[in-house]
């Protein structure tokens, strides 16, 4: 356990050594924020009203602040595997006495403390000033909460993806798509509640909504009830895609001695 | 005719000087602090048409920022320079359809493409006809023994094929001087000979004139007439390549390895001994004075040869003996 | 004329380069088109809800996103390497450019392709088809806003980059710059007030690749074409200019080599 505690530690050092990485993501949070206020204030305005779907014009806001934080931060689980399998370097994790899967987990929980800390710092400096104060505490310990949970269920994803690159040369493909199904059915760029009532249901039989949607709406609304429910459907999703990862990290292990790796 | 002359050529660079650390990293973003290197002081000469000219000196002793100033790639600080009647720097383009470039260590060919298609794309950046490049790559590909090697795709070519076709490029749109940064680095004893010959040819054929920087003196015995040694961006040396033979090229490296264990007392007159091991020697010696088969001889009746090498002393060596020994 | 026999010899060779891989370059293309149009979903739900936002409908959106995939994917796949200039400065690879009696800015720019900037230009023309607006003068007016849209994002990342002349190496500025202009095109600037609308048509030039585009496609209005054309104009002169004098700075990476 020290050992990968060890790990993430360094990952934290290492974030701090790219100062340049920082100011890009602060400028990309506040553009996106800076967007977002414009079409939402617009979109309010229009509408005439205070709330759309239960949501004010401050709710929309600290969402999206809480969404994009948490996309700026996930762990880049498949950037790594895929960057090791081509430079071979996955020959030397693999032979030390690591678990694969828990180094990487480790590796990528240092690197998102770190960025996840500063995204929300520059976060709720933007929002505060585009929509007024944040929500109340009990917002933000939902929300800590139900990010464990959305952290896990995009490890898995990413380090299914990087796994990929035990197969096929390019994965930033499905990176791509991947993330896209979080910016739509995941309600990264638009909460779920303002979804046409037929795809809000398929999109809840995924499990992207709980890698995004729940924490944010959380946050700005927080219901303990819609808590519970969330957090046990979260953490069945954890459970199924734990298990996928683990048949696909002993499926691609035999792809890697078959390369000779 | 002169091709190139340059007179007080100089260039300085300034670096900017950081601290470690964030905070100086800020200061510096506002308030650099640069120190300045100068790369070439004052250099003159000249080279005429046709000739083939060797600019050698070590590692950053400023031949590939003077080439890059012949070239007009770099603005110097001061100074003048013509290459073929043009100011480099002010005539850049007028003069590269002149002139052709091999930086040793920055291919031109395109790294996914066998060699042909960029002749071809060059055949268009020089303007030339389609007919006429097709007729001049036949020729070179014999000129340089490229003929086989032009429709693999230039990532599996060796180096010393690939330099080949660099050089055959640097040549497809006839220019009247050739320019050549290190063509030789890297390359094993054989390859380098093939590239040499092909050069040479090319000079004797078309008169081409030459200028070839290299910190390999055999590059310099083999093709070139006349010789300039810089260092510290300053010319050090300036003459013929016999000259500079007969007085300070003298001086071979040999290493041998035998197949049984040498006698102890291994021992030759007129030979310095660098190092003596259980199965192989390194010696130096000069062959002005201790003939080269008067050694070999010697050296072949100590044992069984397994393997041999013998070198010409780097140019660091040959600039130090010419500082000791005094300018010619 | 010589120039542009140039310009296709280059882009031959670019396309003989990327069939060496062929299945790479066509997985990228589908993968972009899919990328983006997943992208165009939240407009589809917003749209679905709110049936107009200060004047732009779906349609609009379809036509905005149209020109700026469009310019994008042109300057992508033909000037591949306009992401890249601040190595190519602070790396030396300019040698080889400026050995050469072409242009060298842009033999440098067009001497790399990004496959999936075909996938951008696929979905880009899709996009405009689909949304309604295409007529004989409405696509004479895309393919003009393409082809100044293509000349901004240039101009604009030209000058960010040729910073690196004095500055060093200013890749990851020109990232961050970049991703704001592209992120800003996308959306309407109807929906920011003045003083930003006036930011987006000046320091980051984004309104002139989306939304005036957008609005000029839609009908033909001399105020909006005198802004593209002159936004693109000035910006490329600036370009051109800021190249010229960082080049009599350029250290061919010889600096690097003297300080070690």
């Amino acid at each position: 356990m020290k050992k990968y505690l060890a790990i993430a530690q360094m990952q934290i050092i290492n974030n701090i050594a790219y100062p340049g990485d920082v100011l890009g993501r602060s400028v990309s949070i506040a553009v996106f924020l800076f967007i977002f206020a414009g079409l939402w204030r617009t979109t309010f305005i229009i509408a005439g009203t205070e709330s759309i779907n239960g949501l004010t014009f401050a709710d929309m806001m600290w969402y999206l602040m809480m969404a994009e934080t948490l996309e700026l931060g996930r762990p880049r689980t498949n950037r790594v595997i895929s960057e090791q399998v081509k430079n071979g370097e996955v020959a030397y994790i693999l032979n030390k006495p690591y678990h694969f899967l828990l180094y990487h987990f480790w590796f990528g929980v240092g690197d998102s403390l770190m960025r996840v800390g500063t995204n929300i710092g520059v976060g709720v400096v933007v929002a505060w000033a585009l929509a007024g104060p944040p929500p109340s505490l009990a917002g933000w310990g939902m929300a800590l909460v139900t990010l464990v949970g959305a952290w896990v269920l995009h490890f898995c994803m990413m380090a299914l993806i990087g796994l990929a690159a035990f197969l096929v040369e390019e994965t930033n493909s499905f990176e791509l798509i991947y993330q896209k199904a979080v910016f739509i059915l995941g309600g990264m760029l638009l909460p779920l509640d303002m979804f046409p009532e037929w795809l809000q249901r398929i999109a809840r039989l995924l499990p992207f909504p709980y890698m995004m949607y729940a924490p944010a709406r959380l946050f700005v609304k927080p219901e303990p009830s819609l808590f519970w429910q969330m957090l046990a459907a979260q953490w069945m999703w954890v459970a199924v895609l734990v298990f996928v990862l683990a048949l696909a990290y002993r499926g691609s292990e035999r792809a890697l001695t078959v390369n000779g790796g | 005719m002169t091709a190139i002359e340059v007179r007080q050529l100089q260039k300085t660079f300034q670096t900017k000087r950081k601290a470690a650390g964030l905070g100086a990293s800020a200061r510096a973003l506002f308030k650099p602090e640069y120190s300045e290197v100068e790369a070439v002081k004052k250099l003159s000469f000249q080279m005429d048409a046709g000739e083939l000219l060797g600019f050698i000196g070590p590692n950053g002793a400023g031949k590939s920022t003077t080439i890059k100033m012949l070239t007009g790639i770099l603005h110097p600080s001061g100074g003048e320079a013509s290459v073929l009647g043009f100011t480099p720097w002010k005539e850049r383009r007028k003069l590269a359809f002149h002139i052709g470039t091999v930086f040793g260590q920055r291919p031109q060919l395109w790294y996914h493409l066998p060699a042909i298609d960029t002749l071809l794309l060059f055949g268009k950046i020089y303007e030339l006809d389609d007919r006429e490049a097709k007729k001049r790559i036949e020729f070179l590909s014999e000129a340089f023994e490229i003929r086989d090697l032009l429709e693999t795709p230039v990532r599996k070519l060796s180096l010393g094929q690939r330099m080949r076709c660099e050089v055959a490029a640097s040549l497809l749109h006839r220019p009247k001087l050739i320019l050549l940064d290190e063509p030789s680095i890297g390359l094993d004893v054989v390859a380098k000979q093939r590239i040499r010959d092909a050069i040479r040819r090319m000079n004797q054929e078309e008169g081409v004139g030459v200028l070839l920087t290299s910190h390999d003196a055999g590059d310099l015995e083999a093709l070139c007439k006349r010789v300039i040694i810089v260092n510290h961006g300053q010319i050090v040396y300036e003459d013929k390549v016999s000259t500079l033979k007969r007085k300070h090229l003298t001086s071979k490296l040999v290493e041998v390895r035998y197949a049984q264990e040498i006698p102890s007392n291994f021992h030759l007159k007129g030979v310095e001994l660098l190092k003596v091991g259980r199965y192989g020697v390194k010696l130096r010696f000069d062959s002005n004075q201790t003939p080269v088969d008067r050694v070999m001889a010697h050296l072949s009746g100590a044992g069984d040869l397994v393997d041999i090498t013998i070198s010409d002393p780097p140019v660091e060596e040959v600039i130090a003996k010419i500082y000791k020994d005094g300018p010619a | 004329m010589k120039n542009i026999q140039f310009l296709l010899a280059l882009w031959k060779a670019n396309l003989q380069a990327s069939m060496e891989f062929r299945a790479a370059f066509l997985t990228q293309v589908v993968f972009m088109i899919l990328n983006n149009g997943a992208y165009f979903v939240f407009w589809i739900l917003y749209f679905d809800k709110f049936n107009e936002v200060r004047g732009w409908t779906l349609n609009d959106m379809m036509l905005l996103f149209g020109i700026a995939a469009c310019s994008w994917g042109v300057a992508a796949y033909f000037f591949g390497n306009f992401t890249m200039l601040a190595e190519i400065i602070v790396k030396g690879r300019l040698d080889y450019y400026l050995s050469l009696p072409k242009p060298a800015l842009l033999h440098a720019l067009a001497s790399r392709s990004i496959g999936s900037g075909m996938g951008d230009i696929i979905y880009g023309v899709g996009s405009f088809i689909l949304s309604g607006y295409l007529s004989p003068e409405g696509f004479a007016r895309f393919i003009f806003c393409v082809f100044t849209g293509v000349c901004i994002f240039i101009a604009f990342l030209i000058i960010v980059q040729s910073l690196s002349f004095w500055l060093g190496n200013t890749t990851a500025l020109s990232q961050i710059a970049l991703s704001a202009l592209l992120t800003f095109s996308l959306y309407p600037s109807a929906l920011f007030n003045t003083a930003t609308k006036f930011i987006l048509l000046t320091l980051v030039p984004a309104a002139l690749i989306g939304s005036v585009p957008a609005e000029f496609v839609r009908s033909f209005a001399w105020d909006g074409f005198l802004q593209i054309t002159a936004g693109a104009l000035i910006l490329l002169g600036l370009a051109v200019t800021v190249f010229r004098s960082g080049l009599k700075r350029y250290e061919s990476g010889s600096a690097i080599q003297v300080e070690v």
